[in-house]
C-alpha cells in the first residue's frame, strides 16, 4: 500500500482534532490552525487527487481491525478527492474573505468556537465524500447539520437563531428520514458497507423480492437528503438561514454544505442501490419533478425579495434545482452536468456571497436595493465580483455556469420524455436569473447622486479582494477548461459504479 | 501554427489593448491615449490586412468541451466582413478623438471600443457554431458598456433593454445548438448545411421549427420587427461614433449569424419553400415598411435613423430570404452600402448635435449655414440610402429586387419590390426634410460658419466617398460576393 | 401482507411510532413538542434496529463469563448501531433545547410562528 493512500483518514482525523485543538486557543491562533489545515488538506487532497489519476482506479481503505463485512471502510477515488480539493479551496476563500466581518459580527471570546465548527464541519465533508459505511456517512450527516446549524447562529441575533432552529428542525426531519432509509437497506441486506449492500440489493432485485421496500428506502433517503440540501419545495429553512449568518458561514452553507448531501445522495444512489435500479424506479422522476419546479420558484422568489443576500440565498433554490435535475434525467451525461453544477455553483454561489457583503459594506450596511446604488464604484472590486458571479449564474459562455447549462441541454435530449420540460425550463430559468441578477448588477453601477458613503479600496482589505480574485479566477478556469473536469468526472462516475 | 496564430492576434491583440487601458490608471493625457488608440489601430488593421488578402486558414485554439473546439477560420464572407468591420472601426475610432474630446472618462469608452472591435473580429473568424456563439454573447456584454456610457437613467434603462433583448436572442439560439450538436455531422460552418440527413429522418418539421428559432434569436440583434425595440433606446443615449458602431456594425452580427446558420448550418435547400422561408420574408418585409413609417414619423433625430437602420437591415434580410444567388448578392452588398453610409450618417449627425445640442430635427434647421461641409456629406450620404443611382444604394436596391422577380415565390416576387419602392419612397421623406431645412431655413438663423474639427470631419469624407464609390465601380465587388453566393447557394 | 405484519408487529409499532414523531415534529408550532416528537422518531428507529438484532432466546452480547458460542448472542451490530444512535440523537436535542432556551429568553414564547411575527415586526 502507498503511503498516500493514507491521506483520506489523515484528513478527517487531522481537521477533526484541530476542532478538539482550537477548543484551548484563542482565537487568533485558531483561526491560524484552521487556516493551515484547511490549506494543508487541501493540498493533500491534491496530491491524491494525481496519484488516483494515474492509478486510474478507485481503492479501499480499511479502519480498525476488523475485515470486509464487519468493519469501517474508507473508498477514495478521483472525483471524492477532487471534490476534496475543491470543497478544501472553497472553504479557505470564503473563509479568507469574510475574516473582517466575522471579527465585527462575533463576540471575541467566541472567535475560537467558530474555527471549531468549521473544523468540524470540514471533517464531516470529508467523511460525507470518502466514507463506505453507510451508518458512518449517517453520523457525519448529523455532524453536519450540528455545525451548520453552529455557524448560522455564531452570529447572535433573533433572526439567526430562529434561522438555526428552524434549520435544525427541517434537517432533523430530513436525518430522521435518511436513517429509517438506512435502517431498512441494513434490515434487507444486513450489510453496512456499500459495496456490500450493493450486491445484496443486485440479488434481491434479480430474485424480485421486496420491491416495495427497497422503493420505500430510496424514498426515503432521496427524500431525506433532499430536504437537508433544500430542494424546492423543502426549501423554507434556507433564505433565512443564508440571508441573516455571517458572510462566510452563507458561502460556506450554500457552496458547500448543501453539495455534501447531494454528493451523498449520488453515492448512495451509485454505490448502494446500482444507477440502472435507480433509473428504472420512480424516484427519480419525482426529483427531477421537484428540480423543475424548483428552478422556477427559486427564481420567483429571488425576484421578489428586496434585500440582496436573501435574493441570492433564493437563488440557490433555484441552482439546487438544476442539480437535482440532472440527477432526475438519470443518464451519464446528465450526472456528469449536474456534478459539474455542483462545483460551478460552489464557485459562484459563494463569490456571490462574498462580493455582495462587501456591496452592502460600501452602502452603509444595508441590504436593501434601493441603498446598493452606486456600490460597484465605491468598491470595485465586490462589484467586479459580483458581475462575475452573476453572469457565471445566468450562463454567459467563459463562466461556468455556461458549461453546466449547455451540458443539461446536451444531457436532456438524450431522454424523450423529459426533453421538452427540461429545455422549457431551463430557457425561462435562464432569463428569471437575468432579470434578478442583471437588476442587482445594473442597480449597482447605476452612479448615486450623492456619495455620502465611504469608499472601499482595493488594499484596505487585502484578504478580502484575494478571496474575491481567487473565486474569479475559479470560476474562469471551470467556464474555460471544463474538458479536463468533465473527462474526470466521467472516470470519477465510472469508478463509483 | 505558423501564420495561422496571426487569427488568433487579431482576436486577442484590440482585447488585451482594451483592458489595458482600462486597467492603467495614469494616463490622464488625451495625446497619449490617442497616439495610444492609433497604435492599436495599426497594428490589428495591418493583422487584419495580412490575414484577408492571405489564404485561406484554420486555427484551433482548444477543445472547449467534447469534440467542440474554439475554431476560427477564414473564408470569404469572414474576409469581406473583416475588412468592412476594420474600415469602419478606425474611421468611427478617429472620429471620436474629437467627439470625446467633452466627455469624461473617455478612457473607458476607448478602452471598451477597443474590445468590442477585437471581439467583433473573433465573431467573424469563428469557424464553427458555439464559438461564434461565445463571441455573440461577449459582443452584447462589451457593447453593453458603450450604450451605458453616460450613464444617466436613460442611457441604464436602454442598455438595460439591450441587454434583455440580446440576451434572450442568444438563448434561443443556444437553444436550436443544442439540437445542432445532436443532429448535426459536425458545427464547423460548411456550405450547403450540416444536418446529417439520415439522422434527420422524419423530424424536418421539427428541425424547420428550430431554424426558425434561432433565425429570430439571431434576427432579435438585427433589429426585425418584432424585435426591434432596443434599437431606437439604445441609440440615441449611446456617444455618436458608438451610435454609427451600433448601428453600422453590431447590428450586422445579427445578420452575419444568420447567413451562417441559414447557409453554413441548415443549408439554403432545407429552408428553401418552407413555411420557415415565407414567415421570414413577411417579417422582414413588415420591418421594411414598418421601420421607414416610425423613421418618417420620428422628430429626435437619432432615433429617426435608429429606425432608419431597422427598416435598412431588413433589406439584407429580406435579400438573404430569397434563398437565391442574385437576392444574396442584393444583401451582401446593402450590408457594404449599408455600413458605409449608416456609419457616415451617424458620424455625420452626432457633430452637428455636438455643435448644436439640438437633438430634435426641427431645431436643426440652419444647420447647412452653419456646417456646410458636413451637411453635404450627410446628403451625399442620404442619397445613397434612399438608392438613387449611381450611389451604392441603388444597386443593391436594385439586385434585391430582381432576386424578388426572379425567385418565383407567388406573392413575394411582386410584393418585394413595390414595399421597396415605397421603402425608398419614404426613406426620401425622412431623410432629405433636414437636408432641405438645413440649407434653405425658412426664417432668419444666426448660425456662424462653425465647422468640425478635421479629425471628425475626414472620417465622415471618407465613408461618403467609399458609400458613393462602391456604387460607381461596383463591379469587383460584385463579382466577389458573386462568388460567395456560388459557394454557399 | 396480512400474516407478515402480525408476525413483524415490532417493526410495525416502530413505523407506527415513527410517522408520529416525525409528524409532530413538522406541524406542532410549540419548540418543546417538537423536541417531542424528535425523540419518539428516533427511538422509534432505534425499536426498529433493536427488533431486528433480536433473535428469540438469545442473550445481549455482554461478555459475563467468558466468551460462549457464537449462538449463545445476539446480533451485536444493530445494538451497537443504537448506541451510536443515541450518543446522536441526546447531542442534537441538547442543542434544540438549548436553542429553544436562547429564544424563549429573547421572545418569552415557545411558538416558532409567533416568534417569526414578533422578529418581523422587529424589523420594521
Amino acid at each position: 500500500m502507498d503511503f498516500v493512500q493514507n491521506i483520506p483518514f489523515f484528513s478527517i482525523i487531522l481537521s477533526m482534532f484541530s476542532g478538539i485543538v482550537s477548543s484551548v486557543l484563542s482565537g487568533k491562533n485558531a483561526k491560524r490552525l484552521n487556516t493551515f489545515v484547511v490549506f494543508f488538506v487541501g493540498v493533500m487532497s491534491f496530491v491524491l487527487f494525481l496519484y488516483l489519476m494515474q492509478k486510474g482506479e478507485s481503492y479501499i481503505y480499511r479502519m480498525g481491525h476488523f475485515p470486509a463485512p464487519w468493519g469501517n471502510e474508507i473508498r477514495a477515488g478521483v472525483l471524492e478527492a477532487f471534490m476534496a480539493f475543491f470543497f478544501c479551496v472553497i472553504m479557505l476563500c470564503s473563509l479568507i474573505g469574510g475574516r473582517k466581518h466575522l471579527i465585527k459580527e462575533i463576540e471575541e471570546n467566541k472567535v475560537n468556537l467558530y474555527y471549531i465548527l468549521v473544523n468540524l464541519l470540514l471533517s464531516s465533508l470529508l467523511a460525507l465524500i470518502y466514507t463506505n459505511d453507510l451508518f458512518t456517512a449517517y453520523v457525519f450527516v448529523e455532524i453536519n447539520t450540528i455545525s451548520a446549524c453552529g455557524l448560522i447562529m455564531i452570529r447572535q441575533t433573533g433572526r439567526t437563531i430562529e434561522a438555526a432552529t428552524r434549520y435544525m428542525i427541517m434537517s432533523l426531519l430530513g436525518s430522521g428520514l435518511l436513517l429509517i432509509g438506512i435502517c431498512l437497506l441494513y434490515d434487507l441486506t444486513g450489510h453496512l458497507l456499500m459495496s456490500y449492500i450493493q450486491m445484496e440489493i443486485a440479488i434481491i432485485v434479480e430474485q424480485g423480492m421486496y420491491t416495495v421496500p427497497i422503493i420505500l428506502a430510496i424514498a426515503f433517503i432521496s427524500i431525506g437528503l433532499a430536504i437537508k440540501s433544500a430542494l424546492y419545495p423543502f426549501h423554507s429553512w434556507l433564505p433565512d438561514a443564508y440571508g441573516y449568518s455571517t458572510v462566510s458561514s452563507s458561502a460556506i452553507l450554500s457552496s458547500l454544505v448543501s453539495k455534501g448531501y447531494i454528493f451523498l445522495l449520488i453515492k448512495i444512489f451509485y454505490r448502494i442501490i446500482g444507477f440502472a435500479i435507480i433509473r428504472d424506479s420512480k424516484i427519480i422522476h419525482i426529483l427531477f419533478a421537484f428540480g423543475i419546479c424548483g428552478m422556477i420558484m427559486g427564481s420567483l422568489g429571488a425576484i421578489k425579495e428586496n434585500d440582496i443576500r436573501r435574493m441570492i440565498a433564493f437563488s440557490s433554490v433555484a441552482q439546487i434545482g438544476y442539480i437535482y435535475i440532472g440527477i432526475g434525467l438519470g443518464t451519464k451525461l446528465a450526472m456528469t452536468a449536474g456534478i459539474f453544477h455542483i462545483f460551478s455553483h460552489a464557485a459562484s454561489k459563494a463569490l456571490l456571497f462574498i462580493s455582495a457583503v462587501g456591496i452592502t459594506d460600501a452602502s452603509n450596511e444595508s441590504k436593501k436595493f434601493a441603498d446598493l446604488t452606486g456600490a460597484g464604484y465605491r468598491n470595485m472590486i465586490a462589484g467586479v465580483g459580483f458581475t462575475i458571479g452573476s453572469l457565471s449564474m445566468v450562463g454567459v459562455p467563459l463562466f461556468s455556469g455556461f458549461i453546466s447549462k449547455f451540458m443539461f441541454a446536451q444531457s436532456s435530449l438524450q431522454v424523450p420524455g423529459k426533453m421538452l420540460p427540461a429545455l422549457i425550463v431551463l430557457g425561462i430559468s435562464t432569463i428569471l436569473n437575468t432579470i434578478y441578477f442583471m437588476k442587482t448588477v445594473i442597480r449597482i453601477y447605476t452612479p448615486a447622486k450623492e456619495s455620502t458613503y465611504e469608499k472601499i479600496r482595493f488594499f484596505t482589505n487585502l484578504s478580502y479582494s484575494v478571496s474575491i480574485i481567487c473565486f474569479g479566477i475559479v470560476n474562469v478556469t471551470l467556464g474555460l477548461w471544463s474538458q479536463p473536469i468533465v473527462e474526470m468526472i466521467q472516470t470519477g462516475l465510472d469508478m463509483l459504479a | 501554427m505558423s501564420k495561422n496564430i496571426l487569427i488568433l492576434f487579431s482576436i486577442v491583440f484590440p482585447i488585451i489593448s482594451g483592458f489595458v487601458l482600462l486597467c492603467y490608471p495614469k494616463v490622464k493625457d488625451r495625446k497619449k491615449i490617442q497616439i495610444y488608440m492609433l497604435g492599436v489601430f495599426g497594428i490589428t488593421g495591418g493583422f487584419v490586412s495580412n490575414i484577408i488578402t492571405g489564404r485561406a486558414m484554420t486555427y484551433t485554439l482548444y477543445e472547449f468541451m467534447e469534440s467542440i473546439p474554439i475554431y476560427f477560420k477564414i473564408d470569404n464572407m469572414g474576409r469581406l466582413f473583416a475588412s468592412l468591420v476594420t474600415i469602419a472601426f478606425i474611421l468611427s475610432g478617429l472620429y471620436s478623438f474629437g467627439y470625446m474630446e467633452h466627455e469624461r472618462n473617455e478612457k473607458r469608452y476607448f478602452g471598451f471600443y477597443l474590445i468590442v472591435y477585437g471581439v467583433f473580429l473573433g465573431l467573424i473568424f469563428s469557424g464553427n457554431i458555439v464559438t461564434l456563439y461565445i463571441f455573440y454573447e461577449l459582443l452584447t456584454l462589451t457593447s453593453f458598456f458603450l450604450v451605458i456610457y453616460a450613464q444617466t437613467r436613460e442611457a441604464v434603462m436602454a442598455a438595460m433593454k439591450y441587454m434583455f433583448y440580446s440576451l434572450c436572442g442568444a438563448y434561443m439560439a443556444l437553444f436550436g445548438i443544442y439540437f445542432l450538436y445532436q443532429y448535426g455531422t459536425t458545427l464547423e460552418f460548411t456550405p450547403g448545411g450540416v444536418l446529417d440527413p439520415s439522422l434527420l429522418q422524419g423530424k424536418e418539421e421539427f428541425f424547420l421549427f428550430i431554424a426558425f428559432f434561432m433565425l429570430i434569436g439571431f434576427s432579435v440583434k438585427a433589429g426585425m420587427f418584432p424585435m426591434h425595440g432596443w434599437l431606437s433606446s439604445a441609440h440615441p443615449v449611446a456617444p455618436a461614433p458608438a451610435s454609427g458602431i451600433l448601428s453600422g456594425i453590431i447590428v450586422k452580427a445579427g445578420v452575419f449569424a444568420i447567413i451562417r446558420i441559414v447557409f453554413e448550418i441548415f443549408g439554403a435547400d432545407f429552408l428553401k419553400g418552407s413555411w420557415v422561408q415565407q414567415v421570414w420574408m413577411t417579417l422582414s418585409l413588415i420591418t421594411i415598411f414598418m421601420g421607414s413609417m416610425l423613421a418618417y414619423k420620428e422628430s429626435i433625430v437619432k432615433k429617426r435613423f435608429a429606425y432608419s437602420t431597422v427598416s435598412q437591415i431588413s433589406y439584407i434580410l429580406f435579400g438573404l430570404s430569397l434563398l437565391e444567388p442574385k437576392g444574396f448578392v442584393g444583401a451582401l452588398f446593402h450590408t457594404c452600402v449599408h455600413i458605409f453610409v449608416k456609419t457616415g450618417l451617424f458620424l455625420a449627425i452626432g457633430g452637428m448635435i455636438f455643435k448644436t445640442g439640438n437633438i430634435k430635427v426641427e431645431h436643426l434647421d440652419g444647420i447647412g449655414k452653419k456646417m456646410p461641409f458636413t451637411l453635404w456629406c450627410y446628403t451625399l450620404l442620404s442619397l445613397s440610402l434612399i438608392g438613387i443611382p449611381p450611389a451604392g444604394g441603388f444597386l443593391s436596391k436594385w439586385f434585391l429586387a430582381i432576386g424578388s422577380l426572379e425567385s418565383g415565390i407567388s406573392v413575394f416576387s411582386w410584393i418585394g419590390p413595390i414595399i421597396l419602392v415605397v421603402s425608398a419612397l419614404l426613406t426620401a421623406g425622412y431623410v432629405l426634410p433636414i437636408t432641405m431645412n438645413g440649407f434653405f431655413p425658412k426664417a432668419d438663423w444666426t448660425y456662424k460658419r462653425d465647422e468640425l474639427r478635421k479629425v471628425m470631419v475626414i472620417p465622415i469624407l471618407i465613408l461618403t466617398v467609399l458609400a458613393i464609390g462602391i456604387g460607381m465601380f461596383p463591379n469587383r465587388l460584385v463579382t466577389y460576393i458573386g462568388n460567395i453566393a456560388e459557394q454557399l447557394l | 401482507m396480512g400474516p407478515h405484519l402480525w408476525t413483524n408487529y415490532g417493526e410495525v409499532v416502530a413505523m407506527i411510532l415513527f410517522g408520529i414523531g416525525f409528524s409532530n415534529l413538522l406541524l406542532k408550532k410549540n419548540l418543546i413538542k417538537k423536541i417531542i416528537g424528535l425523540n419518539i422518531m428516533d427511538t422509534a428507529v432505534y425499536l426498529f434496529l433493536a427488533e431486528k438484532g433480536y433473535i428469540t432466546g438469545r442473550m445481549a452480547p455482554i461478555v459475563v463469563n467468558g466468551i460462549q458460542d457464537v449462538e449463545t448472542y445476539i446480533n451485536p451490530v444493530p445494538s451497537g448501531l443504537v448506541l451510536t444512535g443515541i450518543v446522536v440523537s441526546v447531542s442534537v436535542t441538547a442543542l434544540m433545547l438549548s436553542l429553544t432556551i436562547r429564544l424563549y429568553r429573547r421572545y418569552h414564547t415557545l411558538d416558532l410562528d409567533e416568534i417569526s411575527t414578533l422578529l418581523k415586526k422587529e424589523d420594521k
